[in-house]
Parts: structure tokens; sequence; C-alpha cells
């Protein structure tokens, strides 16, 4: 049963692809600017035939409805066309791109419940203690603190000074994995390349914790707050009667209820964080999705924009998806049957 | 009773801010009758956003009214090609060392870049004159007349140009910044080690395909993997690469005779088949995989290009084109043999050259790793040291954040960054480890009015304005020794530039007079 409602959500996932992509295409068409003009730049002998062919061979001569059939005519056979800005296949560059970006919202994720669960519960557990508090002051802190300064900050800290950690990239030329998922520490574990996947681990951490701030003190806060009304309820004080030892009481019968909503905002952050990070893979030279789309907007670069959202959109619908999965697990009186 | 006495305290606020309106307003109406006649906006970019208000202030000090707006590039274009903009802060790169593709471009009537819509038939007949003149005295002797002229109608507020800052790690030796920002890393040697690694200010590079691109940091890495006929130095000039020699024997042929013993990566001999082959690929329609090179006009009037023998080849053009050496210099020559037998696009994803450096690996949105080739002829005799790279391997990082290309070089990861901004030239200079050279720009930078509504149709107030802007106090501020004035649109790296014309002196008086004469309300500067 499970699996048809999974078959069900997917295929509902297709109209809304579908808006997307007309929206965008339309939004793209509507903002100013011109992807041959900016392509050219500021080429002196250019005359306007020169421009007129450009335009005929990138398509964008004709009304915008027929490049709208025409572009989704090509998207259903799979193909998103050709960058301008790039000189090449959009698909193949997202391809490119794009784990590059899972791989630091995985990493950034991994940091963000790593300290935001624990932190979290104990603050709960020992609350209104001064450990509680610093734990408040640091979420906010988390919050707060623009990515930008808190990446510059810990490359200045962590690279220049310390010398510990690499200032940026992905991983050092020589220490690039044969390629297989196009995650650099996935593929050096497959590969075994224990030298590769420290030397990409090293790249990992900074941009992942710069990134992973900000996720981590949402985590915090919601993990705390709902530790704090689960360890209310009867079922906790019963399994205190009962005598069941403390740490078990916390991690078996509260944690567990109490990670419900710390999921749903925990699927939402990462569909987010997949969305690339523009300002942490610029100052972090991560060649990922943020920057390619941000760059693909000022080039007015049309095709690439259009495939990239559309990749964000299959993302969140599958995160939501995910997450929705996830909480049947958690709690088994949620389920996917419809009107439930 | 407690919420009785708050209703009271907000009425009394809501009097008190009331009464300050209205006073406001009067205030307002009396300063009507007052006001400037001059109202202005002048548009800008975000990255000049400060030097756009910097103006704006010295404006309002003679009394016009000027209000700064921030605007995305191609959306502020769109708006002022409609004419319906009045001053906007713009720049305008040349690559040829010559007006040719700056002037004429921005200040010709009808140009594609003049956004001004200044129009003096008198000028677009002097620089018709000097790019078709074939004697270079001619040429200048034009191009002097030309800087006079500008000089006098005034059609924007001439602005400045910028230098350009790069640095490395005091490890790497007979490195220069170049004018075309250009990163040679032939003749570049390491005190330490054979892996040279350079942080361009870049999200990416287009491409690795010498035929299928426009802008600098692609030709920035090509250039270090490919050869071209010729090639310049450092400071601009241009010198035989793997041309030998070339001659003019009228103004519309050009005759190279093609050095022995060019060998591409993998070994094949380069001849006149593949120098003819590169410029016909650039030429003809669908030439690169289906499509037309995006470089194809910046080849000018080329009209064909034939094989003489074997090593000798020929252009014809239509008409002279003075600058047809300098645009040579960004026509890699490419394998004939390799790209008819893998196609265009496998071409690019492994491309084989002539240059110092064979590719290696690469993902052109991260880096791109070229290793030495060993067998190379030496490049231009006239760039010592010939013979092959020092450096083993040199690996191109895209690092588009300034603050990080810093950081990575005071950590000893890269060895040279372009694109320094002046700020952070300023403290990095200090550092005992890092080398900091500059070298004058080959952009313009400047203010355009538009030239065909009211106010700025009248020469008086556009001259006004150039003298209403105290330049050296605002580039100082921003860009602190970085800067250079500019008296026209001629730029001091370009051909024929005239140093004997000073640029507009930083005189509010005159500007003040200027104004009343074209009957426009100014007040004397409060000091």
């Amino acid at each position: 049963m499970r699996g048809i409602r999974i078959l069900e959500r997917i295929l509902g996932a297709i109209p809304i692809m579908l808006g997307v992509c007309i929206v965008v295409f339309l939004f793209m068409r509507l903002i100013p600017g011109d992807p041959v003009d900016i392509m050219i730049g500021e080429g002196s002998n250019v005359t306007q035939a020169d421009i007129d062919s450009l335009k005929a061979q990138f398509n964008l001569d004709q009304p915008v409805h027929i490049q709208l059939l025409s572009y989704l005519s090509r998207v259903l056979r799979g193909d998103l066309g050709y960058s301008i800005s790039r000189a090449d296949n959009v698909s193949k560059l997202i391809l490119q791109a794009l784990p590059a970006t899972v791989e630091l919202a995985i990493a950034a994720m991994f940091f963000a419940l790593l300290i935001g669960i624990p932190v979290g519960v104990l603050s709960a557990v020992k609350h209104n203690s001064a450990m509680d508090r610093a734990s408040t002051a640091g979420a906010f802190l988390g919050i707060s603190v623009p990515a930008f300064w808190l990446g510059i900050v810990l490359i200045i800290i962590f690279s220049v000074n310390l010398g510990i950690l690499p200032t940026s990239g992905r991983a050092d030329y020589g220490f690039t994995p044969p390629k297989r998922t196009g995650l650099y520490v996935l593929d050096s574990v497959l590969a075994w390349d224990l030298a590769a996947l420290k030397n990409s681990l090293e790249h990992l951490i900074l941009p992942a914790v710069a990134l992973g701030a900000a996720p981590a003190a949402v985590i915090t806060r919601v993990v705390r707050s709902s530790m704090l009304e689960v360890l209310q309820k009867d079922y906790v004080m019963f399994a205190r009667a009962k005598g069941v030892p403390e740490h078990l009481v916390i991690v078996k019968h509260a944690l567990r209820n109490a990670l419900i909503p710390t999921v749903t905002v925990a699927g939402l952050e990462t569909g987010t964080l997949l969305g690339g990070n523009m300002i942490v893979e610029t100052i972090f030279s991560w060649p990922g999705m943020g920057r390619l789309v941000v760059d693909g907007i000022f080039s007015r670069d049309y095709s690439l924009v259009q495939g990239a959202v559309m990749v964000y959109a299959l993302t969140f619908v599958l995160m939501n998806l995910t997450s929705d999965i996830l909480y049947t697990y958690l709690n088994p009186k949620i389920s996917m049957e419809k009107g439930s | 009773m407690l919420y009785k006495k708050r209703r009271a305290t907000y009425l009394a606020a809501m009097f008190l801010v009331l009464t300050l309106l209205l006073v406001a307003g009067c205030g307002t109406k009396e300063a009507k009758e007052k006001r400037p006649t001059l109202s202005i906006v002048i548009d800008t970019e975000a990255n000049r956003k400060d030097e756009a208000e910097a103006v704006a202030a010295d404006l309002r000090k003679i009394g016009i009214n000027a209000e700064v707006r921030v605007w995305e590039w191609s959306a502020m274009k769109e708006q002022l090609l409609q004419g319906s903009r009045q001053m906007y802060l713009t720049d305008w790169g040349s690559s040829y060392f010559d007006p040719f593709d700056l002037v004429i471009p921005k200040l010709t009537t009808n140009g594609r870049g003049n956004y001004s819509f200044y129009s003096n038939p008198k000028l677009d007949q002097v620089l018709q004159q000097a790019t078709a003149a074939t004697d270079e005295a001619t040429r200048e002797d034009l191009y002097r007349q030309a800087q006079a002229i500008i000089y006098e109608d005034a059609p924007w507020v001439f602005g400045y140009y910028l230098k350009e800052i790069g640095a490395a790690s005091s490890q790497v030796e007979n490195w220069h910044i170049s004018m075309d920002s250009r990163i040679n890393l032939h003749d570049v040697r390491l005190k330490d080690g054979d892996t040279l690694v350079v942080g361009l200010g870049t999200d990416k590079i287009v491409t690795l395909d010498p035929g299928n691109y426009r802008d600098r940091d692609t030709e920035t890495v090509i250039r270090n993997i490919f050869d071209a006929l010729v090639t310049r130095t450092w400071d601009g000039k241009i010198v035989p690469e793997i041309a030998e020699s070339w001659e003019t024997p009228d103004p519309t042929t050009y005759i190279f005779k093609i050095r022995h013993g060019v060998k591409f990566h993998d070994g094949h001999l380069l001849n006149a088949d593949d120098v003819l082959f590169t410029f016909q690929r650039i030429l003809s329609e669908n030439g690169i995989s289906g499509k037309t090179s995006p470089r194809k006009d910046l080849l000018g009037p080329v009209e064909r290009v034939e094989k003489l023998d074997d090593y000798t080849v020929k252009f014809t053009l239509k008409n002279p084109f003075p600058v047809f050496t300098q645009a040579l210099a960004h026509f890699q020559i490419v394998p004939e043999h390799y790209i008819k037998q893998v196609g265009d696009d496998k071409f690019a994803e492994k491309p084989i050259g002539t240059g110092p450096f064979k590719f290696k690996e690469g993902n052109l949105s991260d880096q791109v790793a070229l290793e030495r080739f060993d067998d190379y002829y030496g490049g231009s005799p006239d760039l010592p040291p010939v013979g092959p790279a020092p450096v083993k391997t040199a690996i191109f990082r895209m690092m588009p954040d300034p603050a990080t290309r810093v950081s990575s070089l005071k950590a000893g990861e890269v060895h040279i960054i372009d694109k320094l901004p002046p700020d952070m030239a300023k403290s990095l200079a200090s550092d005992p480890n890092v080398v900091v050279q500059s070298v004058p720009g080959t952009r313009v930078y400047g203010i355009e009015l538009n030239n065909k509504k009211p106010p700025f149709d009248d020469v008086r107030v556009r001259k006004a304005l150039n003298y209403a802007i105290d330049w050296d106090t605002i580039l100082n501020s921003i860009y602190g020794d970085n800067a250079g004035r500019l008296a026209t649109v001629f730029l001091p790296s370009g051909f024929g530039f005239d140093e004997n014309l000073r640029p507009y002196e930083y005189n509010p008086e005159k500007a003040i007079a200027l104004l009343k004469e074209a009957g426009i309300e100014a007040k004397v500067p409060s000091k």
C-alpha cells in the first residue's frame, strides 16, 4: 500500500514540475536583458546581421509561445537545451554541479544534526541551566551570523593562521577520485583511495560548518522545544516511575517522539541546502548549483536557469516525500493514507 | 485607568508628529520657491554606488538636485538605450590597445556602445579617416584631433581608468602582470617546487576551444595551451609567435611566414593548413559543431585566408584595418587533423594546441590542470626565456571571491592571483611573502550623459558638470592611488593618446557660471 502511495506522490509531482517550468520560462523572458547581447559584450565590429544570426541559432528569434512549446517538447525528450554562457549542454553542466552541491548539503546537514540534536536535548534536560542559556545564545548567533562573514573568519583562522585546513576548492590536483557518483568522499571510499578521502574531507569541513551553522541553530531550537514538551508527557513520567534509567527515558521514550517536528524542519532545511548556496559556494570556490544558477541569471542564460530550477523543484518534491515517509517510521500513528 | 493614560500619551505623540509634519511641509514649500531648476537622477550599478553618491553630493553643492538610483546592468542598459535616462555610470573595455574598439563604438553616431546618443559628423569623419589610414603618423594626428573635438564637446562627464592589480607569492620569479590581463605561465619560475597554482577571479571559464568564447578569463587559460601567429609583450607590444615574420605589401594584404618545427601536443607538426583551418572555422557560418563562432566579428574585415605554400599564409581584408595584428594575438591556432578526427565537442573536452602546456584534466567551474609540453618550440623569441616552461604543472583554480584568493595566497595554496581590489592590495602589499604588481587597465570608466535630451543637449551644461565634480578627492578615497583621471575617452595605454590634454579641473565657480549661462539656477558652494 505504501508503495502505491509513494508512486502516486511521485506522479503528482509532474504537474508541479510542468507549472514550474512554464512559470520560470516566462519570468526569465520578462526580466530585461538579452543573452546574445550579453555574450557579445563589448564587441565593436558586430553588425545587426551577426546578432540576428546568433539569435536564430539559439532559437531566440521566435515568438515566445513557440519558444515555450519547442522548449517543452525538448524537455519531455530529456533535452534541457544548450547554455549560451557556458557553451555546453545544460544537462551536462547540471550533472557536473549537482554532486558538488549534494555533497556539501549532506555534510552541512550532518554537521547541523551532529550539533543540533545533542545540544537541543541537553538544554531541554537541563532546562534553564547555564548550559541551556549558552545554547540559546549560541543558536541566536548561529541564525544571525551571515554565512559570508562566518566563512571568511573560518578561512582566516583555520587556513591562514593555523594552516590546518585548505581555504577552498573540492580537492587538490592529483587527489580527485575516479568519477562514479561525483561525490568525492563517496567516490574515494568506493575506490578505496584513503589519501583522496582525507583530502576531500579536509576540503569539506569549513564550507560544511559555514553552511550548516544556521540549520544547526534552527534544529537546536526545535529539538529543545519539542523535548521540553515531550518530557512533560505522562508516558515519560510513567517510564521514570517504572524505574527505567534516565538516559533510556531520554533517548528511547522522549527523543524518539521529539524527533518528529525535527524531521520536518531538517527535511525543509535539506531542501534549501540542496538548492546550493551561492554565497558559501563563492567564498569556498565550490563549483556547485548556487553559482551556476546565479551566474546563469546574470548572463540571461535562459536554458541553464530553467533547467536548474526544474532540478530544484524536483529536489523539493523528493525531500518532502522523504520526510513524509520518515514520519511513518517514527510514528506509526501517522500514515500516508489519504485523509489521514 | 492605565489604558486611558496610555491613550492620552498616544494622542499627544500623534499630535506632535502631525505638527512636525506640518512644519516640515511648510519648510519644503518655502524651499520650493528657491528650488534649483535642475534635478538629475544618476543611474549606476551597485559596484559604483559610492562613487555615484559622491558625484551627487558634489552636484548638490552647486545647487543641482541629484539622486542616485542603483540598477542591475542589463535592466539599466535596456532603459538607457530607450533614451529615458539622464546620466549613467558606465564602463567600456578595449582589447586592441587602440581607440578602434573603444572610441568608435562609444562616440561615433549610432555606435554600438554609444549610450549617450552623442553625434558629431566632424568626429565621425576624423575617426573614419583614422581607421582607414595606414600611416602611423597620420593616424596619430587624426586621433589627436578627435580627442580635441571630444574634449570640447564634453559628451560625458569624463572619468578615469583603474589599474589592474595582481599579486604573487615571493616564491614566483619572472612574473609580470600584463596589460591585456593575460597570465603567461611559460616564463614563470618557482623558487621551490614545480607545481604552480593560479587563483583566477572568476566563476568559470567558458570553454577550452579557442574558437568558442568571448571573455578574458577563458582566454587566459587557453593562451597557455595554445599559441597564436603573434603575441603581445606584457606592456602591449605585438611580437611574432608561431609566425616567424610578416609583411604588408598593401594595407589590405598581410602575408605571414610560419615558423618551422612547431609541434602540437600529439607530436604533429603545425603548417599553413592548420592556420587556414583555424580561421576558416571561425569565419564560416555554423563552423563549430553546427554553430557560428562568437568570435567571428572580432576578425573585422577579413575577407579570405589563403595558403601560399606549406609555411606561408595570406590574409586579404575588405578594407584597411590597422589593428589587425593586435587582433591576431587573440586567435589561437588549432590542429586541423585532430579536430577533423574527433569533432568539435571532443576537442573542447580534450584540447590539443602548440602552447607551452598540455591540457591534463579539469572542470571549467572548479580547476583546470596543465602539464608542461617538453617538445615546445620555445615561444616568441621576443619574450625570453625561449624553451620549454620551467614549471612542470600549472593549475588554474576558479576563485570568484577576492577575500578567498588573498587568503589562499597567504596560506601558500596559490601562487598568483588576479583582480585584486585596491583596498586588499594595500594591506597585502605589507606582507613580506607577497609581491603586488599593477598596470594601467584597459577599461574606461565615466558618466555618460543623454546628449539628445535637455538639459544635456546643451554643451554648457555638460561642461559645467565636468567642472563640478571633484574627481581627485573621490577617486583617492575610493581607489587610493589605483585610478588615473582621463581628459576624454582615450586611454593612456592605447594608440594615439594625447598626454598634453589635461582633464577638466575641479572648479565649481566655473560650473555655476556655465549653468547660469545656460539659464539654469545654481548657487555658490557653501563652504
